[in-house]
């Protein structure tokens, strides 16, 4: 999406730090002890009996962005996002909402996270089966004490607003798997959230109703800017949301960065493996393709934006028949060719000579 | 690819392990019992139970129980906690009665009618009418309503106390593991052992019968109660979770609805548990139609129990019918159902109704419209008598069969086990147990074995073991191979169906007519009550267990090209075994219960004792009879109930 407002100065709306969770017993022991602290995962089960499912993982997540926290199955990103609100209790480390510790959160305050600040959106859904599509997406509201005429009435806007109009009064049975999601998905927007959490939302879904539920969450981003954590499994789906991606592996953030970063510039040799079959000209942006330095025209051929995909710079570069201009307001900030642009889809450095012309 | 095959091989060696452990705990057994066996041969020599290690109870019992006589109106026990509860109980039940009468005919059966339209649709409430009018045309409109009034009171108090035990096991993890063992126990013991125990407190009457009736209903209700909190959806729970529900909330808004099935389904078979015994608890005065059964069998007069017996099956079916149609409307899945009529119009029909009988003078069953079937079903059980029971040429008759299995089966069993040492009989309960289970259900049936020797009912516990052994043995050939059969075919199975759901939802006590009415009395005819009463579980259970092995393992076997017997035998049997030994766990618990009622009519032994006991007033030694009966209960279930190794973690 990468338009989200990103300043820096601003509080994150969760920061995370030095996270544990361990499983087993006595799993405290296990993040206190450097030793224990630095087996990897086998050695740690056959010494303690215990799993690490998440291990010192730090980081923050801004406000209006979607985070998505990307790994395979088993490697803790469910669970991570558990202890965001304390689904799971965590072992070790700092988490806090808004600067607030949630950690050292009571019972009443934690309730009161769970009911009005963070919604979760779940794999197999978790609907009410008795209860019909209204009442399920009302049913935040009802746990909160509001009353019947109102939570039906907000439920109803919610549900107009993920394309359910007409199904209010059908039990989650009578729906398909992408309906029961939408479902999942009012129900966690009705409270109103100041964020929601998606854990594996789609990955029951078909693959053409997945596509359509990602366009989904992505128009709804677009249009309200909630901060999103959205954890996943598909790297498709990973590029296709996220501002910033999270890539766990066995418990540990591997590499965090922009989708652009991960499949540019990979931390090691496992994300590498991961982001191979990439198409990288639809995530690799012209910004990272361009000479930079101004060109001396002022036509700016083609007068690409910076975060034009390389794809798109493909087509206008081909239209051409030579060299195109990359634009920012007005100011040229570099330029393009063919050879730069096969560069990057081939994944090598970019040619040391300069585009001609222009 | 280390931690891959790590598995593997241990997945490869683990049936070679298991076989070994097996193998292992026999061999200690042996090196056990070749310690011990010479010396308790030379100690205490003979086969019968040796009489230095009994207790005699008699003596206790009997003080106690007269105690409890000599103090029933005075000690404070009795008068400010038993006695209110027994008043209780008869002011309830006697409530309950009065209305069912001052609404008359007319007016339940309206009420019947409409309360299965209302939960089970048109045709259950067709059928609940006939029923009811069956009722009263067969003369019995009497003792049905004493019975229908007993047993609502019963299944009001049975799920009451069911529904809190099972919400206390459903929500604590440390009640459920304190429960559920005793819980799983009860279920498996005969209705029989639980009548001395209240008639010891309460004395024989209405009290007893029913305080016995919710102690036998209740256990299923609190078992599907926790069963179903414990079951929810675990995503759907944490979704409650995450939305910051209460703990009150979680449970009102999700837990309880999520488990509307199993409760529908616990209030179905407590509701049916309670007829059964309700029925039974006629020995110790329940009264109603289980007692005119029970007063007909006493002197052998077929029609007049047929006369009593078939209302108890019409209730049972109706009552069965329209609870389950209420679970299953009660799914998540459909519309909201339609409600065909409103409670208080129901109400206003029924009242309407009983006040039009009321005026026309109806009030009681017409006494021209009564129907009796008593004088020409005796008339053709005579005639079967004369013509059936002997000398019909080359098959014999039903009275030379019951001979002929109980000097060929049932005596050489008997006497067969009576000739084995005592000690070997421990020997082989520990050897079979210890081999399906562990050491701990061993030891478990080893003692319950040896307990019913102390009890000094040695003889008369092998006499009822051996009816059971010859009962279970006929049930399983004919129960696996019909079994077998409608699995095999779909036709066979579609027959089967309704004749299974009939038998299955009758009270044990009505199998006792047809039996004494083929047989007379004795030992054979109560082997064949079990039989056909646990037939149809052992069929169900072996047919779906069958049918429920992997399609794809068959499909493969068939591409290999298997035949239908090689299918059958190198398959789809070792791929149902649990469902198999299922069946055999549930047909020996479901004979056991029959066996020990028909010491009514004649097959003598434990059951025996305890109807002998509470018609004497002998209370000792049907309390003897009983606990031995539990103990018998106990260590069948353990020997045939194969334990995981792991069930601790499940649920």
């Amino acid at each position: 999406m990468g338009t989200a407002i990103q300043t820096p100065v601003q509080t994150p709306v969760f920061s995370v730090s030095g996270l544990w969770k361990v499983f087993g017993s006595k799993p405290e022991r296990v993040p206190s002890d450097p030793e224990l602290s630095a087996l990897d995962p086998a050695d740690l089960r056959a010494r303690t009996g215990c799993t690490a499912a998440v291990r010192d993982v730090s980081f923050d997540v801004r406000k209006g962005e979607v985070f998505v926290v990307m790994g395979l199955s088993g490697s803790g990103k469910s669970t991570l996002v558990r202890c965001l609100t304390r689904l799971i209790e965590p072992t070790a480390g700092s988490i806090a909402i808004d600067g607030e510790d949630v950690r050292a959160m009571d019972k009443s305050r934690l309730r009161e996270l769970r009911r009005h600040r963070a919604a979760m959106v779940f794999q197999h859904f978790g609907l009410l089966p008795h209860r019909s599509v209204l009442d399920n997406v009302a049913y935040g509201l009802e746990i909160q004490g509001v009353g019947k005429a109102e939570r039906r009435e907000r439920a109803a806007e919610v549900v107009a607003k993920v394309g359910l109009e007409g199904m209010e009064h059908r039990r989650p049975a009578q729906l398909s798997g992408g309906q029961r999601q939408r479902v999942g998905l009012a129900r966690a927007l009705a409270v109103d959230p100041e964020v929601l959490l998606f854990d594996e939302p789609f990955s029951a879904l078909d693959p053409l109703i997945r596509r359509d539920m990602q366009d989904e969450v992505a128009r709804l981003h677009r249009e309200e800017g909630r901060t999103m954590v959205f954890i996943t499994h598909d790297l498709a789906e990973a590029l296709k949301l996220g501002d910033r991606i999270a890539l766990m592996r066995d418990g540990k953030v591997v590499q965090l960065g922009t989708p652009e970063e991960i499949v540019g510039s990979p931390a090691d040799d496992y994300v590498r493996e991961f982001v191979r079959e990439v198409p990288r000209e639809q995530v690799m942006t012209v910004r990272t393709a361009m000479k930079p330095g101004a060109c001396k025209g002022s036509e700016h051929p083609g007068a690409l934006r910076p975060d034009a995909v390389v794809a798109d710079a493909i087509k206008t570069v081909a239209g051409l028949g030579g060299p195109a201009c990359v634009v920012e307001d007005d100011r040229c900030l570099g330029v393009v060719d063919h050879k730069r642009l096969l560069a990057v889809v081939a994944g090598v450095p970019a040619p040391r000579t300069a585009p001609e012309g222009v | 690819m280390a931690t891959l095959t790590v598995p593997t091989s241990a997945g490869t060696t683990e049936p070679g392990l298991l076989k070994s452990r097996a193998a292992g705990k026999l061999l200690l057994l042996g090196l056990v019992a070749a310690v011990l066996a010479p010396w308790a041969a030379s100690q205490w020599p003979g086969a019968a139970w040796p009489h230095e290690l009994t207790v005699s109870l008699a003596k206790p019992l009997a003080s106690a129980s007269n105690w409890v006589i000599d103090n029933r109106d005075s000690h404070p026990l009795f008068l400010y906690f038993f006695g209110y509860i027994s008043n209780a109980v008869v002011l309830s039940v006697r409530a309950v009665y009065l209305t069912l009468l001052a609404a008359g005919w007319t007016g339940v059966t309206v009420l019947g009618a409409l309360v299965a339209w209302r939960v089970a649709g048109v045709r259950l409430a067709a059928g609940t009418a006939v029923a009811l009018l069956s009722c009263g045309a067969l003369g019995m409109w009497v003792p049905t309503m004493q019975t229908l009034a007993l047993m609502v009171v019963a299944v009001l108090a049975s799920v009451l106390v069911g529904a809190l035990l099972g919400l206390a096991a459903g929500l604590s993890d440390r009640l459920n593991r304190a429960l559920r063992p005793v819980l799983d126990t009860m279920q498996v013991l005969p209705a029989f052992a639980y009548l001395l125990p209240v008639v010891l407190v309460f004395g024989i009457g209405v009290p007893a019968a029913v305080l016995a009736t919710v102690v036998y209903a209740a256990p299923p209700m609190a078992r599907l109660t926790a069963l179903g909190l414990r079951g929810a959806d675990p995503e759907v729970l944490e979704a409650v979770e995450s939305l910051g529900a209460t703990r009150r909330q979680r449970l009102l808004t999700a837990r309880i609805p999520l488990a509307r099935g199993e409760l529908l389904l616990g209030l179905n078979q407590t509701i049916m548990m309670a007829l059964s015994m309700a029925v039974i608890a006629s020995v110790i005065g329940a009264g109603g139609l289980g007692d005119r059964v029970y007063q007909a069998l006493a002197s052998v007069d077929v029609g007049a129990a047929l006369a009593a017996g078939i209302p108890i099956v019409l209730l049972a079916i109706v009552l069965d019918r329209v609870t389950a149609a209420a679970g299953a409307g009660a799914g998540a899945t459909g519309e909201p159902r339609t409600r065909a009529i409103g409670w208080p119009y129901a109400l206003a029909v029924t009242v309407a109704a009983a006040l039009a009988a009321r005026l026309l003078g109806r009030l009681d069953w017409p006494a021209g419209w009564t129907l009796n079937i008593a004088e020409p079903v005796n008339r053709a059980v005579d005639w079967m008598t004369g013509h059936l029971y002997s000398g019909v040429p080359v098959v014999g008759g039903t009275a030379d069969w019951a001979g002929h299995f109980t000097t060929w089966v049932l005596d050489p069993v008997r006497s067969g086990l009576l000739w084995l040492p005592w000690w070997s009989v421990l020997l082989i309960v520990a050897a079979l147990a210890w081999s399906i289970g562990t050491w701990r259900t061993a030891l478990t049936a080893v003692l319950a074995m040896a307990a019913i020797g102390v009890l000094g009912v040695w003889g008369p516990a092998l006499d009822t073991l051996s009816q059971v052994l010859a009962a279970v043995a006929v049930t399983l050939v004919l129960g696996f191979a019909t079994g077998i059969a409608a699995a095999r075919s779909d036709r066979v199975e579609r027959a089967l169906r309704p004749v299974l759901d009939v038998f299955q939802t009758m009270p044990q006590f009505v199998y006792l007519i047809p039996v004494v009415a083929l047989f007379g009395v004795g030992r054979a005819p109560a082997v064949a009550a079990a039989v056909v009463y646990a037939l149809p579980a052992v069929v169900r259970i072996t047919a779906q267990g069958l049918r429920q092995v992997d399609p794809a393992a068959l499909e493969s076997a068939r591409s290999l090209g298997a035949t239908g017997r090689q299918q059958l035998w190198q398959v789809q049997l070792p791929l149902a075994r649990r469902s198999l030994l299922l069946a055999l766990n549930q047909g020996v618990v479901l004979v056991l219960a029959v066996v020990i009622i028909g010491g009514l009519v004649g097959g003598g032994a434990l059951g025996y004792n305890v109807a002998f006991g509470l018609a004497q007033g002998d209370l000792a030694t049907g309390l003897v009879a009983g606990a031995a009966i539990v103990c018998l209960g106990l260590m069948l279930d353990r020997v045939t109930q194969p334990t995981e190794r792991r069930a601790k973690k499940g649920a």
